[in-house]
């Protein structure tokens, strides 16, 4: 234990740079995994977390104390790992919002699919590859929903989207990942 | 995966097997699906992704579990971003550069629309940022006196002080009628004008408290550090909070209840700082 969070986001925003390290030390974890499992490699991982505390730096003033921790920086994560893969894949890029949804759901998969001689003891590795191949969307959503538990309201709240997009956008990973069983010709006898 | 019907096309699924679906959509949904062939795939399939990726390894932390090289290259961000907090207190003094602290064009924003008490603070702020940025020079005399010689110029060789004997007496008691005001309050009769003078001295007394804390950790005080730890996480609290919240005043004297800072407060007083 030791002082709730908002009190050390009073005292690393009041100038206290023991709190925020403690801040920092306390939610990194938390932070890192999220970032792990959207980015799949260490080195955009770390990217993603560097990003996500100089925003809680940035931001401290502007926390809400009526507001939870965990929802502003989940937040702050999300929006980090897209921005994240679109300063990657589309420098420049169009912005973030329902069009993009709607195309995202349509656009065939153009990478290979998983090697067919997947078998149950490798079917978590295939379909992790495969999360990693969704459009940056649809993984933030599933990643936040399969791994963090959140619920689609969680998730809509925190990216300022319809509840109605995010269901769009699970449903399009799913549908994927479960193209990707297929595709792997995973059988029931089979699946772990 | 069989034809989909409108069920499985629709994301309900999802919600089904993630649990978000009420109990009346629940039973319908079970019931659908001891008959729908398309939707129990759909569900089987969801159940095997998440067992399936259940299974692997969480990643948590970078290689080997080293946070150090991730510390300091965050410690690097911070200091370029507007002068930036000493993660690892390297500086000494720990505190941001004010200048360029509080006259970021966000923080600045926030100030202008938090108020009065905000005002206060960056207030506090600014006097701690302009005393403590000499402060591993000045030797503590007074609040009052320290910021005078920073304001003046850095006293490099002075002597130190003997102690807190000389100062701290009017910042203890204004501290303690913080404290003790704070305590008697009703918090289920009490509204935020009730005390609205706590939150304004708490604010006061911040920046001139830090300063204390700073001063008796640098000097080994323990126990003076301790009771100007506690008294300046009550007032941090106190400045901060919402007053409107109703829960606010009794969170607060939980806080002086845990830290017992009203008995510490009085054994400072008895044997003076």
């Amino acid at each position: 234990m030791g002082p709730p969070d908002w009190t050390l986001i009073c005292g690393a925003a009041a100038g206290d740079p023991a709190a925020f390290q403690q801040l920092v030390e306390r939610h990194r974890s938390m932070v890192y995994r999220v970032a792990y499992q959207f980015a799949g490699n260490h080195q955009d991982a770390e990217d993603i977390a560097q990003e996500v505390f100089i925003k809680v730096y940035k931001s401290l003033h502007s926390f809400r104390h009526d507001a939870q921790l965990s929802s502003w920086l989940y937040r702050i994560v999300m929006n980090a790992c897209i921005d994240h893969k679109r300063r990657r894949v589309l420098p420049g890029g169009a912005a973030w919002g329902p069009d993009e949804d709607d195309r995202m759901q349509n656009i065939p998969e153009e990478a290979p699919g998983p090697e067919r001689r997947a078998y149950a003891g490798q079917l978590g590795e295939v379909l992790a590859s495969q999360v990693r191949r969704l459009p940056a969307g649809q993984r933030v959503v599933f990643v936040m929903r399969h791994y963090e538990g959140m619920k689609l309201s969680e998730i809509a709240g925190a990216l300022g989207l319809a509840e109605g997009t995010v269901k769009r956008q699970l449903h399009a990973a799913v549908h994927r990942l479960r193209q990707s069983l297929t595709d792997a010709n995973v059988t029931a006898g089979e699946r772990v | 995966m069989t034809a989909q019907c409108v069920h499985s096309a629709s994301g309900v699924i999802e919600q089904f097997v993630y649990g978000e679906l009420g109990a009346p959509e629940r039973l319908e949904l079970e019931r659908h699906v001891r008959d729908c062939a398309s939707c129990r795939a759909a569900v089987e399939d969801l159940s095997t992704l998440r067992t399936a990726l259940a299974a692997r390894p969480v990643i948590d932390a970078p290689p080997d579990g080293d946070w150090s090289g991730f510390m300091t290259r965050l410690r690097a961000a911070t200091e370029r971003e507007a002068g930036g907090l000493d993660l690892a207190g390297t500086r000494g003094v720990g505190v941001p550069r004010r200048a360029s602290y509080v006259g970021r064009p966000a923080v600045a924003r926030h100030w202008a629309r938090s108020g009065v008490m905000a005002t206060a603070a960056v207030l506090a702020l600014a006097a701690t940022g302009v005393t403590l940025a000499l402060w591993s020079r000045v030797p503590l005399t007074s609040p009052g006196a320290a910021t005078a010689r920073s304001v003046a110029g850095p006293p490099v060789d002075e002597a130190p002080a003997d102690g807190f004997e000389a100062l701290g007496e009017e910042h203890l008691q204004r501290s303690k009628l913080v404290v003790l005001g704070l305590a008697a309050k009703d918090p289920a009769r009490a509204t935020s004008a009730d005390w609205m003078y706590e939150r304004a001295l708490a604010s006061s007394l911040l920046s001139d408290t830090r300063m204390y804390r700073m001063a008796a950790e640098e000097r080994g005080l323990a126990s003076m550090a301790e009771v100007m730890r506690d008294l300046e996480v009550v007032l941090l609290q106190t400045s901060f909070t919402d007053a409107r919240d109703p829960a606010a005043l009794a969170q607060i004297q939980r806080l002086i209840q845990k830290r017992d800072l009203v008995g510490k407060m009085d054994v400072v007083g008895i044997t003076g700082l």
